[in-house]
């Protein structure tokens, strides 16, 4: 493979032309919102996402199938984020496979799963019973009660298919019908007149359960969620914490925190990472590393890590930036050079065990070993892609592509430069030196890990020279120097402009879509509880659904008001 | 042709297990295609009028000038290093040099993603919430591209509406999407040779009477869902409406194609009698290795799909302009997007560039070779295609929109001049897009953004 090694950075004429100065977000410092007494956001009906499909199947009707995971094309992503209202949308593919997904769950619904689902006992399935199930599981289908007309046309498909192929296989085809129903296949919050103080709109309890069981499980509403709705008893703020907080509780929510956190930080990407250096490294049981299973065993490391973190410790963004616990199977025990403590533990069952590690070398999420060798090039660290990411995920900076005419290859490997040497030439160019200053100050900063994750001190035995400089942050005092990833670390676990970042990428999540001048007063009031509870992450969760956007709406037109 | 049996190390091993299963989709007497061209499933074409085929062929961050222009006149061209292997369609292949994609002047949006929407719908992008750099926002195409509208004028005439094939096509955005349903409504391609098999011959397995009482039952239950999105239309807002509008006219689409495909397997003499290939199986499609394996199977699939008349319409997608992905069988193993920025002193890059351009042009070869041993009337499946493949930039290092690298392979059914290298005079790519159209047999005047739309290419049309 050829590469270059020098002039990693060079300008053509024209860069001020081409680059870009902007950056199209509030500053920290604006003075505190003035909000109408509600402020409600836009609203739209949310096609459900792969994960939030075979979920509800698997909770309607008991089957674990995963066939939206294995059939339906991979959403649209808009930030990193799959459940974006504007980019999540069927095709003539989707539609495919949601008529071949319908077909493959009935077939899989045989004589004996199908009498489960259905409210009488006769062998045959007369008109009476397919009133009931169509009312039953229809209901919970579309996460509501049926209107009149609905019904009629499900009572419809059931009596023609019924003379023809029997109750059964009629009743198959209902739940065919149920399953390709935009109402099943979309979430339309639609319902209810704006009152005429706020003119907003607020969103009913069956569309309140929804948003919260979609939220915080990924998932159709449970039986307690419906059985509030039908009692009308998701208006109140207090009502909606309580669900809220229940369902926080459930292991499910900690699947949705995976998949949030796959989203976020780009986990995406670990699949089929190659990272080299692992020649040399045996487990305890002199195996040596294979650096195939690494990318797996690095997601689950970060996964565990996370999990335990917010759920099990229920941490804050500080614990997140400080915390010291990593999560290892044998290989990454080998890797980090924790076999003893890797040892003296039972592992879980597959196979990790979480040790604590130095403070003078790990803390927190941005020193995961998992992480840095996402952020990492095949043969050496990444400064400018790790400095990238910490101004973008956790700054919610970002950063202005580089002109077109800039190099961007990662200078070669030289043993007589260390990584910072090879990668800071460009920094001295005064071209690039206006993005870079904020991306290297950074990125830099992460040079006391390697490729693998690995904590160094020296490269080819030149000392590793990890000062950084935070500069342009929204919030004054995250700017200035440090020393080191612990360090930096340490910045973040304080910031009000992290928390608020990382209160935005929820917020996304939560109500997909990314937020604009409509969502200011509830992301305000978000950051307000979520800094009250001294940064809790699973408090965060909690104050996005109590948020004005999370209960209210913009009226459409069809609301008369306009 | 070029194997795919350059890879070395792990990989190798994977690859060539990959390569055993191509084997089963092969026929016994070679290649998968080749087969006779069957029945259509609609109107019958007369000799007069022959089914006409449109494919679309898309590779990310332009090219590299110097190898891609032919030398010489209109007709005694010389290709240029990139393109000669299509020496052997030298005259079915037009080089259009002088075409720029003016529209992405208007509109939202960063180079990559106003050209990724503009390519093939000549349009501007929507305001959205894409980034690109910059802070730079932007949506989704603004307009259909021609594929969807050649497909949408041919209606209900082949099971399939038209076949998206993706190779390592992953970037699900604006700069992964440059086909369009219509506005705001991008077509995403499959990377999976498998899944485009399931859907080709989805359904297709049983006896006639069985398929019969398939439909019937398909017919109530799609009967209900469209009565659904009718009984909860009214209750939408006009934004959510557009959106399940949009879903329920697939819906009906499916369903009336779908009557089709069961109609003629249904009859007294069981028409189509298209050969179902074995399931190639389980592909590491995203396995970088894997990529020349996979750009082979979906181009096997798409000729199959016109050779049983499964489709008239198809594109191929490669990678996408994020393209953070390496040819390994090349040696060439970083980025190509970081690459395609690599200034033209830089010969070592220029020369990697160069590798990768061949190579894609050596898949529309393989393409082409494959609908040339269709046989068809008097010639081929290929001289009743137009193959036009595009890229979103035209310089990778300077993202830049002029001279755009157009290449038109297939004899076009004699509606276009091919064995050309025709030179323009930075006329907007919609008249291209037009031109295309019309060769089709679509009959507009004016395509895309209403600013540059405005005739067809003169000089192209035969």
């Amino acid at each position: 493979m050829l590469r270059r090694a020098v002039i990693f950075c060079w300008v053509s004429l024209g860069l001020s032309a081409v680059g870009c100065s902007q950056e199209p977000e509030p500053t920290q410092s604006e003075p505190r919102l003035e909000c109408a007494p509600v402020s409600p956001a836009p609203a739209g009906a949310r096609l459900l996402t792969r994960v939030e499909y075979d979920n509800s199947v698997a909770d309607l009707l008991g089957l674990e199938l995963g066939l939206a995971e294995k059939l339906f094309p991979a959403e649209n992503t808009v930030l990193g984020f799959s459940n974006n209202l504007e980019a999540h949308q069927a095709s003539p593919l989707s539609v495919e496979k949601y008529l071949e997904a319908a077909e493959t769950i009935t077939q899989a619904l045989d004589a004996e799963k199908l009498a489960e689902l259905l409210p009488c006992a006769a062998p045959e399935v007369d008109a009476t019973c397919a009133n009931t199930l169509i009312e039953t599981l229809g209901k919970r289908a579309f996460r509501r009660p049926l209107q009149p007309a609905e019904a009629a046309i499900l009572r419809d498909l059931f009596t023609t298919s019924s003379a023809k192929y029997g109750g059964a296989e009629a009743a198959r085809l209902v739940i065919q019908g149920l399953l390709q129903a935009p109402q099943f296949l979309y979430r339309p919050e639609s319902m209810g007149a704006p009152t005429v103080e706020s003119g907003a709109v607020q969103l009913n309890s069956y569309e309140i359960a929804s948003r919260l069981s979609y939220f915080l499980w990924n998932s159709m509403p449970d039986a307690e969620l419906f059985a509030a709705a039908d009692l009308d008893q998701l208006r109140t703020a207090e009502q909606i914490e309580a669900q809220a907080r229940r369902l926080l509780k459930s292991p499910r929510a900690r699947r949705v925190s995976l998949d949030f956190h796959r989203q976020w930080l780009g986990l995406g990407r670990m699949s089929g990472l190659v990272r080299e250096g692992t020649q040399g490294v045996q487990t305890a049981d002199k195996q040596e590393i294979d650096p195939s299973k690494l990318p797996a065993a690095w997601q689950a490391s970060i996964e565990y890590f996370l999990t335990d973190l917010i759920f099990e410790q229920a941490g804050s963004v500080e614990d997140l930036f400080t915390s010291r616990s990593l999560y290892v199977d044998a290989q990454l025990a080998a890797l980090y050079g924790v076999e003893a403590e890797y040892q003296s533990q039972a592992p879980t069952a597959d196979g990790f065990v979480k040790v604590e590690l130095s403070a003078k070398e790990r803390a927190g999420l941005l020193t995961q070993p998992g992480l840095l060798a996402l952020l990492a090039h095949p043969d050496q660290s990444a400064p400018i892609q790790r400095g990238v990411f910490v101004r973008e995920q956790m700054l919610c900076q970002p950063i202005e592509s580089p002109p077109p005419s800039v190099d961007q290859r990662p200078p070669d490997p030289d043993p007589n430069l260390t990584t910072r040497e090879r990668f800071a030439e460009h920094t001295a160019i005064p071209g690039c030196a206006s993005c870079h200053d904020k991306i290297d100050g950074v990125g830099f900063g992460l040079e006391n890990y390697d490729q693998l994750g690995r904590f160094r001190v020296e490269e080819y035995g030149i000392p590793i020279d990890a000062s950084g400089r935070v500069v342009e942050a929204r919030e004054e005092r995250l700017n200035g120097k440090f020393s080191g990833a612990v360090a930096l670390s340490k910045k973040l676990a304080d910031s009000a402009q992290v928390e608020d970042c990382m209160a935005r990428q929820w917020y996304r999540y939560a109500t997909g879509r990314v937020e604009t001048e409509d969502d200011a007063c509830s992301l305000q009031q978000i950051r307000a509880q979520f800094a009250a509870s001294g940064g809790n992450i699973q408090e965060l969760l909690v104050a996005v659904t109590l948020s004005d956007a999370f209960r209210f709406r913009v009226p459409g037109a069809q609301d008369g008001v306009e | 042709m070029s194997s795919s049996g350059n890879a070395t190390g792990k990989r190798a091993g994977r690859t060539q297990r990959a390569l055993s299963r191509r084997a089963l989709l092969k026929g016994a007497g070679g290649a998968l295609v080749g087969l006779p061209l069957l029945h259509s499933l609609g109107a019958s074409a007369g000799p007069s009028s022959p089914i006409k085929r449109l494919v679309l062929m898309y590779n990310p961050n332009g090219t590299v000038w110097d190898a891609f222009w032919p030398t010489g006149g209109e007709t005694d061209f010389v290709f240029g290093e990139m393109l000669t292997p299509l020496q052997p369609f030298r005259d079915r292949v037009s080089v259009l040099k002088g075409i720029d994609l003016a529209v992405t002047a208007v509109g939202p949006g960063g180079p990559h993603q106003r050209g990724c929407g503009g390519l093939f719908t000549g349009r501007e992008l929507q305001e959205g919430t894409f980034t690109d750099g910059c802070g730079s926002l932007a949506g989704w195409a603004n307009g259909p591209s021609i594929d969807q509208v050649y497909a949408e004028h041919l209606g209900i005439s082949t099971a399939l509406p038209s076949l998206e094939l993706g190779i390592r096509a992953t970037a699900a955005e604006v700069r992964g999407r440059m086909f369009y349903k219509s506005a705001g409504n991008p077509v995403p391609p499959v990377n999976d040779p498998q899944q485009v098999w399931s859907r080709m011959f989805w359904g297709s397995d049983g006896d006639p009477d069985a398929r019969l009482v398939q439909m019937d039952k398909r017919r109530s239950v799609l009967d209900s869902v469209q009565a659904q999105f009718a009984s909860l239309n009214p209750q939408l807002s006009p934004a959510d409406r557009q959106r399940l509008d949009a879903h329920q006219v697939m819906v009906r689409e499916m369903e009336l194609r779908l009557e089709l495909a069961a109609a003629a397997s249904g009859g007294s003499e069981p028409e189509l009698a298209c050969p179902k290939p074995p399931n190639p199986g389980s592909i590491a499609f995203d396995d970088a290795g894997s990529m020349p394996l996979v750009a082979q199977l979906q181009m096997q699939l798409l000729a199959l799909a016109f050779s049983c008349d499964l489709t008239r319409v198809g594109s191929v997608t490669f990678s996408s302009a994020i393209n953070d992905i390496g040819y390994p069988w090349l040696g060439s193993t970083d980025s190509g997007h970081t690459l395609s920025h690599a200034g033209p002193s830089d010969e070592a890059a220029q020369r990697e560039l160069i590798n990768r351009g061949k190579w894609q042009a050596e898949q529309l070869a393989y393409l082409m070779a494959l609908l040339d041993n269709i046989p068809e009337e008097d010639g081929s499946v290929l001289d009743n295609t137009i193959i036009l493949w595009g890229s979103e930039v035209s310089l990778g290092n300077v993202h830049s929109h002029t001279d755009m690298p157009w290449v038109l392979a297939g004899g076009a059914a004699g509606a276009l001049k091919m064995g050309r290298f025709l030179e323009f005079d930075g006329v907007p790519h919609n008249r291209l897009l037009v031109s295309v159209l019309n060769a089709l047999g679509v009959g507009v005047d004016r395509f895309g953004h209403p600013d540059f739309a405005v005739g067809s290419l003169s000089g192209l049309e035969a």
